[in-house]
């Protein structure tokens, strides 16, 4: 999936996937070691999306700097209205996760707040950065299907994020139904962590694979592994 | 087409292997107990003459003791009552365990749990021939309600207590309470209301109390405490049963070792202090623990501490305190404080001490050290209506049930028969050791012999059961997955399935004949184990042959994601099936799974017609769950009332019945052509028998009239579905399963009706899914596509969900019997029996029936479906969806039964893991039938058709 051929577009990769690596495991062992981890699932945690979500901005400025420059120019006309567009269509994608998780089992008339924050973090982890890379309109016809997207390791990149948060957030809900009566076993507190180990482990997978592809350069051998990685990659 | 029924036949074939190795396993593992409805009887000392006969003639009188000797050397004389008789005491403090009341002075730091119990030992140093202190040393399982069973009739309870009515859990035996009934005495009870749940209306008095709080620590103990002083000081009363809860909740809670059971044991000191003080001179007190508890250990998971229901020795072994202020019988040896002494030699000697026989099922010993002192007549008076009773009691078990072999059960009987002869020849107290210590050695000996027969397993029938099942799983999925699907048609037009049958036919035979020249012992264990075995040879055989095939295929195959998830996701549906949380949950983890594979074949289609049929599925799973039930395990949801009886709907639920029905016949029957009418008749006669049953103004015998009315036109209906009309299977499948969700809906009754509603709508939407699926290449119809696993693990998945989604669970307790009512009692008719039982295995299992008559729809269905090809592909496509659907099933019995092997002495095996393989087998028993139905129907109404397309 990803090729050699851009360096800097894999630098980048490289880059953001690293301060992912690093920021979102420092989040989660503040708040352990606050004792907080349990209350992620209740509105006052709200901070941590909003630390998420600068970070997940900030990246995505990295990622677009230097992005041929006329297209800046002709979209920062319409800045504004993009903005509120894309607000709304971040809303959109949150109602459709809370439905959505609502169908896989959350309780339907009670635990909202906490099922809002899933599908809060679900948004920000996966569509959200998709969006403030390409804009709205690219977005929404990636997730379509209309548009075609594996020439661009960036957004593959993304794509890949995404799809490995929901599959953790998935798996986080295998642990639920046991009976161990742990604090942590709390509704959505299992899923919400898997979202953010799914994100992680995709974050991680990145980078070591960057790594081994520029390794496997030298030593051939390597090239095994890549291949290993790379089936591990869900998207087309 | 001579595969044609080549194919039903095999699936037969395959229902019969897996069935017969389930048969196989219950065999092994179902441990099961006859119960006898028999009642110890014992005559007066009074109706004896003198000579030892009742009713003699001879008027003469002579002393009681001259008289016992002439009863004792009457062999043949019944049980006779004692004339002395006693007040008892019976206080219960729940997981009493024995450390708990030993005292160590020099222990300098004891622990919460050591040291509270002082009043024991002090009593016992004070007056030693007044108190005793025993280990009563329990029989597994350690859960309240199976030891009070077995401290009331002295017999070992097991899971399958078979009797008449196995639902509910009054005691149907013999009991204490029955006998001192029965004796025209009095009961008193106070405390757990586990008590009037077994022994009903046998009281004088009683105050019972709600026990299930585990976490409320003195409620119970309070309330019996206001009581207890009270009936202390009346007269009324000949048994007084007090039933403590404190310790045993503080140790579910904290665990031995915390401050509360310190507390807990404190307050029980101080109870025991004040009733002994208070204990009227002629009364014997008796406080018993009824299990123990584990030990606390910091290592260990926290939340294992205290409980108990296991069979280690912390948990077997509780306390027995007894004290009688006259002072007991039995010397030195007999008062040694700590021995061992067995809790079924609780019922008899509680009886003996109330002047009863004992109760007609214990199995116990009389325990002559905690009985009060009496002459030796009287003393052998007790042990000869022991033995008396205890012939009885094997007498009648050999009648009712092949359990013991009969020799060795005539040989028991002999060595009690002759016990009972030597009993008038004791005449010094040494004989009368000797006497006592023979009885109580040939009695341990006859409760071994039951023990062996319904505490152990016969574990090498469950293996060779299991190693059946895995054969047959293992070839089958080989072959169903395995053989390229256009060489199906050839395999099963050859010889190979009239082989197959031809050998198991022969291996009867042979087994037959081993039998009658009585080689082999077990002719059916015999049977099932050479047919299984050489079924799995004929199919090795197969795999061998196509090996090539097989190879080429799989080196090939590049499977779909979705279908790779979706076996991945059956297997982890048999797999979790071995944790005892996911059974209890089972019904929210399936419809997970099968929401996953369908969003995950919706992603595949990638259109926005699939996006809103999956999101419509979710609603329809998610509108299921408000009907799914309940079960004790799972906490916050459960009442003790139970559930909602069917006429006693509410108006909401009979509107929505009405109206799901209605809604459902009225859509459905324009597209069936004349069939619709029969289909909307059936319809209005099961919403008839709602309206008219409902509420206090409705009349009960037209609602059962109309009821009939509509049984009627459905089965009117099922054979005139088998009417050929030379347009393809599709529309006598669909007009199938909408006959078993109509009937579906009538078992269910209005309150539940609308699920079988849902149930449909969903499987509708889930074929339109899966109809919609991209199939490789050009080809219109791909057979890879519309039959392959995913399709099978699915509906699979949608029949096992929706078994929970109709509001049942996998307990005993929770079935409702009001289902085979609902039409007049059946048992009034000819046929009876097999009506009940068919009534109440739809309303089990009617959704596995409907969703396995409707598996072939899976490859007609839709405008690309198979029905537009030729009759020969069309077969194929379905037989190999059919196999695979039934496999799905025998995998989770499969892991079942493993899991009932793994966990054969867990916890909870009796309480989640029995029922569990005990539905699982009947859902699989359903989706069999259902398969079986929906492949002959699909063959018998496709037109003949020599070449192949």
């Amino acid at each position: 999936m990803f090729s050699l051929n851009n360096h800097l577009e894999l630098r980048r990769v490289t880059i953001s996937s690293l301060v992912t690596c690093i920021y979102l495991p420092s989040i989660v062992t503040v708040i352990s070691y606050k004792g907080l981890l349990y209350s992620v699932g209740n509105a006052s945690s709200l901070y941590i999306l909003v630390l998420i979500f600068v970070a997940e901005l900030m990246k995505s400025f990295y990622l677009n700097s230097n992005n041929d420059l006329h297209i800046k120019k002709k979209a920062s006309k319409s800045r504004a209205g993009d903005i509120v567009k894309s607000f709304v269509f971040l809303l959109g994608v949150m109602f459709s996760f809370f439905v959505g998780i609502i169908l896989f089992g959350a309780p339907v008339l009670e635990y909202h707040e906490e099922t809002l924050m899933l599908s809060c973090l679900l948004t920000l982890l996966t569509v959200f950065p998709l969006i403030a890379h390409t804009g709205m309109e690219l977005a929404i016809q990636l997730l379509f299907g209309v548009k075609n997207f594996s020439r661009d390791t960036i957004i593959a990149m993304l794509v890949n994020n995404a799809l490995l948060t929901v599959c953790g957030a998935w798996l986080g809900a295998v642990v639920i139904p046991l009976d161990w009566n742990t604090p942590w076993q709390q509704w959505p507190i299992p899923c919400y962590l898997g979202a953010i180990g799914g994100y992680l482990l995709s974050n991680v997978l990145t980078v070591t694979k960057v790594t081994l592809m520029s390794a496997a350069n030298k030593y051939p051998v390597l090239n095994i592994v890549v291949n290993m990685i790379n089936r591990l990659h869900i998207s087309k | 087409m001579k595969e044609k029924w080549n194919f039903i036949l095999y699936l037969v074939w395959f229902s019969y292997l897996t069935l017969s190795a389930v048969l196989m396993f219950g065999q092994g593992f179902l441990l099961s107990r006859k119960t006898l409805n028999d009642v110890s009887e014992c005559v007066p000392l009074n109706n004896f003459g003198c000579d030892g006969r009742q009713n003699s003639s001879e008027k003469s009188t002579c002393t009681e003791d001259i008289k016992i000797q002439r009863i004792l050397a009457n062999s043949g004389s019944p049980s006779v009552c004692a004339s002395k008789s006693h007040r008892v005491v019976f206080v219960l403090v729940d997981a009493l365990r024995y450390d708990f009341t030993e005292l160590k002075h020099d222990n300098e730091q004891p622990l919460y749990y050591q040291n509270r119990l002082p009043i024991i030992q002090k009593t016992i140093e004070r007056w030693p021939d007044r108190a005793r202190i025993f280990r009563f040393m329990a029989d597994p399982p350690t859960t309240t309600l199976q030891r009070l069973k077995a401290l009331m009739t002295g017999s070992l309870p097991t899971f399958v207590d078979a009797s008449s009515n196995f639902a509910a859990i009054e005691i149907q035996e013999d009991n204490v309470i029955d006998q001192i009934v029965k004796g025209g005495r009095k009961a008193i009870l106070l405390g757990d209301d586990t008590w009037m749940r077994l022994i009903p209306g046998r009281w004088l008095r009683s105050h019972a109390l709600y026990s299930f709080h585990t976490w409320d620590l003195d409620t119970v103990d309070n309330e019996v405490d206001s009581k207890i002083y009270d009936e202390l000081m009346r007269n009324d009363w000949d048994l007084l049963v007090a039933h403590y809860l404190g310790v045993d909740h503080a140790g579910h809670r904290y665990g031995p070792n915390h401050p509360e059971m310190a507390r807990k044991l404190s307050e029980t000191n101080a109870r025991l202090e004040k009733i002994i003080e208070m204990l009227p001179s002629d009364a014997i007190l008796y406080v018993v623990g009824d299990h123990g508890m584990t030990e606390t250990d910091s290592q260990e998971w926290k939340d294992l501490d205290g409980d108990h229901g296991g069979e280690s020795k912390d948990e077997l072994t509780a306390a027995l305190f007894a004290y009688h202020s006259l002072g007991f019988s039995g010397d030195a040896s007999d008062r040694q404080s700590g021995k061992e002494i067995k809790q079924t030699d609780l019922a008899p000697t509680l009886s003996a001490a109330l002047g009863r026989p004992p109760p007609a099922p214990s199995l116990g010993n009389l325990l002559f050290p905690i009985l009060p002192k009496m002459p030796m007549t009287h003393t052998l008076l007790h042990l000869t209506n022991n033995l008396k009773q205890m012939t009885q009691y094997l007498v009648r078990y050999g009648e009712e049930s092949q359990q013991i072999s009969l020799d060795r059960l005539a040989h028991l009987i002999n060595s009690t028969r002759d016990q009972i002869d030597k009993a008038a020849n004791v005449r010094t107290e040494e004989e009368l050791k000797v006497y006592i210590f023979n009885v109580r050695s040939l009695m341990d000996n006859i409760r071994g012999v039951f023990r062996e027969v319904w505490v152990e397993f016969d574990s090498l029938s469950m293996l060779r059961a299991l190693l059946l099942l895995l054969l047959i799983v293992f070839f089958n999925w080989i072959i169903i997955e395995g053989i390229p699907i256009e060489r199906i048609p050839h395999v099963f037009a050859s010889s190979f399935v009239p082989t197959g049958l031809i050998s198991m036919a022969v291996c009867i035979g042979i087994c037959y004949t081993g039998h009658y020249l009585e080689i082999i012992e077990d002719l059916g264990h015999a049977i099932i184990l050479s047919t299984g075995l050489i079924s799995g040879t004929i199919t090795c055989i197969l795999v061998i042959m196509h090996w090539d095939g097989i190879t080429q295929k799989w080196y090939e195959g590049q499977t779909q994601f979705y279908e790779r998830f979706a076996r991945s996701a059956l297997f982890a549906s048999a797999i979790i099936l071995v944790s005892n949380s996911y059974i209890i949950e089972e019904g929210a983890t399936l419809s997970f799974l099968s929401l996953t594979i369908l969003g995950l074949m919706a992603w595949n289609i990638g259109n926005m017609k699939s996006l809103v049929l999956w999101v419509a599925f979710g609603t329809v799973m998610a509108l299921t769950r408000s009907y799914r039930g309940c079960r004790e395990e799972q906490g916050d949801c459960w009442t003790s009332g139970g559930d909602v009886a069917t006429g006693n709907a509410s108006r909401a639920a009979l509107v929505i019945a009405l109206g799901s029905v209605a809604a459902i016949v009225a859509v459905s029957r324009r597209h069936i052509g004349w069939r619709g009418y029969g289909i909307a008749i059936a319809g209005i006669f099961s919403c008839a028998h709602w309206a008219v049953g409902w509420g206090s103004l409705g009349s009960p015998s037209r609602s059962k009239m109309l009821a009939r009315g509509a049984w009627l036109v459905i089965v009117t209906m099922f054979i005139l579905v088998w009417k050929r009309d030379g347009r393809g299977a599709t529309l006598p499948l669909v007009v199938s399963g909408l006959l078993f969700y109509l009937s579906n809906t009538l078992v269910l009754g209005a309150a539940f009706a609308p699920t079988a509603g849902l149930a449909l709508i969903s499987g509708f939407l889930a074929l339109n899914i899966v109809s919609m699926l991209k199939s490789e290449g050009s080809v219109k119809f791909s057979l890879t596509t519309r039959c392959n696993s995913s399709m099978a693990c699915l509906w699979a998945l949608l029949a096992s969900y929706h078994f929970y989604g109709t509001g049942h669970h996998a307990t005993l307790s929770n079935v409702r019997w009001a289902a085979v009512f609902h039409a007049g009692d059946p048992n009034h008719t000819a046929f009876g029996t097999p009506i009940s039982v068919a009534l109440m295995f739809i309303y089990l299992f009617g959704m596995p029936l409907m969703f396995g008559a409707t598996v072939p729809l899976l490859a007609l269905w839709g405008r690309n479906g198979a029905s537009t090809l030729g009759p020969r592909t069309q077969l194929t496509a379905v037989f190999s969806l059919c196999l695979k659907f039934a496999l799905c099933f025998t995998i989770r019995v499969f892991a079942c039964a493993l899991s009932a092997t793994i966990h054969c002495r867990h916890l909870m095996i009796w309480g989640v893991f029995t029922p569990k393989l005990i539905f699982e087998v009947g859902s699989c028993t359903a989706a069999f039938i259902g398969t079986l139905i929906g492949a002959i129907l699909t063959a018998w109404h496709l037109p003949n058709q020599t070449r192949s397309s």
